[in-house]
């Protein structure tokens, strides 16, 4: 108990010392709670709006198989019982919305010109189209689509609607009104044709010319299809996903957003491991810094190891010391660093938060702070500082006492 | 049997390339309860004495037995523990703990053995009380004089009740009357807590506090005797 009593007073015996000793740990663990908050905040918009863009939370189909090619061949993992799994879901806890979808490839033509759509059909009150101007997010509850360039989202109960994208709007001379004929081979193998009109048109870049969205029941009269593709659900949020997958009927395959979104999950990792390096850059760079202060610490206190050992204490306890004081130094100088970050973060965001240009336009981003940044940078700061102290602390027990006495 | 036997005990310190002695063949028997002063200039290898008297340091060849115990056959941890047990110390420049109060400085050998707390603070109030400080027991070393300071070692020293007190030096930093009354306190606690002292200095004056006086030169025994 003494031990760590005058570890943590030789800490504070040279304040200035220490503190120079810490500057570059404190300004870059700053500088790493910062970034991991920008992050952060970055990459929980862009998973918000990656399962909000048509994955959703979860998926159930009635096969694994249908996750690997159904979405070119959505008549082939029909599910029959997709009412019942959309009721009984609707009921848990944590589900803001469960709906089935389905879709089909279909050639779309208006006079001479014709375009392949995919055509993505869901429950008309589950899609969500935001208006150009004001930057407004879907609701939890639906998919957000695409911006609205024109026109208006279908609405529950219309007929032979559908959403074209902008590409394939233009490549078709289409406007919302016009009317557009889809051909689609049946399930049975036949070859069916229907006129509709176009509600609306949308944005969303590289997706825009291929998928066409329309509603559910539309897309189950024109098709015959016999049930969903797939069912979706929407959370509540991302930590009540489990439970809810645990509830399903066996027999299912399911899948979560996380296993859906794979360009976010590399992002994620990309960034991640980024901020690793630089994490793993500081504290190396204050481990050698440390280091040295430690070994001319230990050098200036010969006389004390000396005095010590005389008294009694074994080489473990004085290693122990060393160590313990380099450890409270990691620690302190890493509480300091996160505190400061947790300052700027705030003061950052107070500001207006940070600007960041996504598809051509200029968000601003808030720097989530989240209690990961305290443990992820308290402990390896303590540990490296407590490592950066071994080697003077083997140093200050080399000696003997009577030498360690004679130092000056 | 007697509380120290150092037997034909020698001492080289390598300097570069050469060896340089600073024991020649010492042989010094001390009975316990003695009072015996290391007499000599400067180099001629009293301080070396002590320190292999004290057991913090080994020597090139003969043999140091304290208490029955052969110090060269113990290894670190038993030797600390040896120390610890049977040894106070009293250093030249003091050597308080800074970060430690004078209480805390003076129940430092007493916390090693795992004295339970109560013994210990009764210890060194007693011992506090005894070297005139008991006013001074919540106080930083480095807000005591000089005088003040090495009877804080002299407490600390004896707070274990050790058989065998070494001090190298003891008033070399201090003036003449402060020294004086360092001394007579020494003496005090030799016969009240009946620990055997041994002390080196090159001041007759203060030499002349030991019973018996052993003079060096150049690493050896040069003179053995009580004092006048």
């Amino acid at each position: 108990m003494k031990t760590i009593a005058m570890a943590w007073r030789n800490l504070l015996r040279q304040k200035r010392r220490t503190l120079i000793t810490l500057s570059a740990l404190i300004v870059g663990l700053c500088g790493v709670v910062v970034f991991q908050g920008y992050i952060t905040s970055l990459m929980r918009s862009f998973r918000d709006r990656t399962i909000g863009a048509g994955i959703g939370h979860l998926q159930i189909a009635r096969s694994s198989g249908y996750f690997e090619d159904g979405e070119f061949n959505p008549y082939a993992y029909a599910m029959r019982d997709a009412e019942t799994l959309v009721a009984d879901l609707a009921r848990q806890p944590g589900v803001l919305a469960a709906f089935p979808s389905t879709g089909f490839t279909s050639i779309a033509g208006k006079g001479e010109k014709s375009v392949t759509l995919l055509v993505k059909a869901y429950p008309a009150e589950r899609m969500f189209f935001a208006p150009v101007q004001g930057r407004v997010r879907a609701p939890t509850d639906r998919f957000g689509l695409g911006t609205l360039l024109s026109g208006a989202s279908p609405s529950a109960g219309d007929k032979d609607r559908i959403v074209l994208g902008e590409t394939a709007a233009r490549i078709l001379d289409a406007r919302p009104g016009s009317v557009v004929t889809l051909m689609a081979v049946l399930p049975d193998g036949r070859l069916n044709g229907r006129d509709f009109t176009v509600d609306a048109i949308y944005r969303d870049p590289g997706r825009d010319k291929i998928f066409a969205f329309t509603d559910y029941d539309t897309a189950v009269d024109f098709t015959g299809i016999d049930g969903a593709a797939v069912v979706h659900v929407l959370a509540r949020d991302i930590g009540v996903v489990p439970a809810i997958a645990a509830h399903l009927p066996p027999g299912l395959a399911v899948r979560t957003w996380h296993d859906l979104a794979a360009y976010y999950v590399q992002v994620n990792a990309m960034f991640s491991g980024f901020l690793g390096v630089i994490r793993a850059i500081i504290l190396l760079v204050t481990l050698f810094i440390m280091a040295n202060t430690m070994n001319r610490i230990v050098r200036e206190r010969m006389r004390e190891w000396g005095t010590l050992r005389a008294m009694g204490m074994k080489k473990q306890s004085i290693l122990l010391l060393v160590v313990l004081e380099g450890f409270f130094q990691g620690i302190v100088g890493a509480a300091l660093g996160i505190l400061l970050g947790f300052g700027v973060s705030e003061l950052l965001n107070v500001g207006g938060g940070v600007p960041f240009s996504s598809g051509g336009q200029r968000v601003v981003v808030k720097i989530l702070l989240s209690g990961q940044s305290i443990w992820w940078n308290l402990i390896p700061a303590g540990l490296f500082a407590a490592a950066a102290a071994f080697l003077p602390g083997l140093r200050a027990v080399r000696l003997t006492p009577s030498e360690c006495l004679r130092q000056i | 049997m007697s509380l120290i036997n150092v037997r034909n005990v020698e001492k080289h310190y390598r300097l570069e390339k050469t060896d340089a002695p600073a024991l020649v063949d010492v042989s010094l028997e001390i009975q316990a309860g003695e009072r015996v002063c290391l007499m000599g200039p400067s180099g001629s290898g009293k301080s070396t004495l002590l320190n292999l008297i004290g057991c913090i340091d080994a020597p090139s060849a003969g043999n140091v037995i304290v208490d029955g115990e052969d110090t060269g056959s113990l290894g670190d941890a038993r030797l600390s523990d040896f120390r610890n047990r049977r040894m106070g110390f009293i250093f030249q420049s003091f050597n308080l703990i800074p970060v430690l109060s004078v209480f805390e400085n003076i129940e430092y050998p007493l916390l090693l053995q795992r004295v339970p707390a109560r013994e210990r603070r009764a210890r060194v109030e007693e011992l506090l009380r005894m070297v005139g400080l008991e006013e001074y027991g919540r106080r930083s070393p480095e807000n005591l004089s000089g005088g003040q300071r090495q009877r804080v070692s002299i407490a600390r020293a004896l707070v274990a009740r050790p058989r065998l007190v070494i001090a190298d030096e003891p008033t070399a930093s201090l003036d003449h009357a402060t020294g004086s009354s360092i001394m007579r306190l020494m003496v005090e606690m030799n016969e009240s807590e009946g620990a055997t002292l041994v002390f080196s200095t090159h001041d007759p004056a203060v030499s002349r506090y030991a019973k018996r006086i052993v003079k060096m030169l150049d690493g050896r025994i040069v003179e053995d005797g009580n004092a006048a």
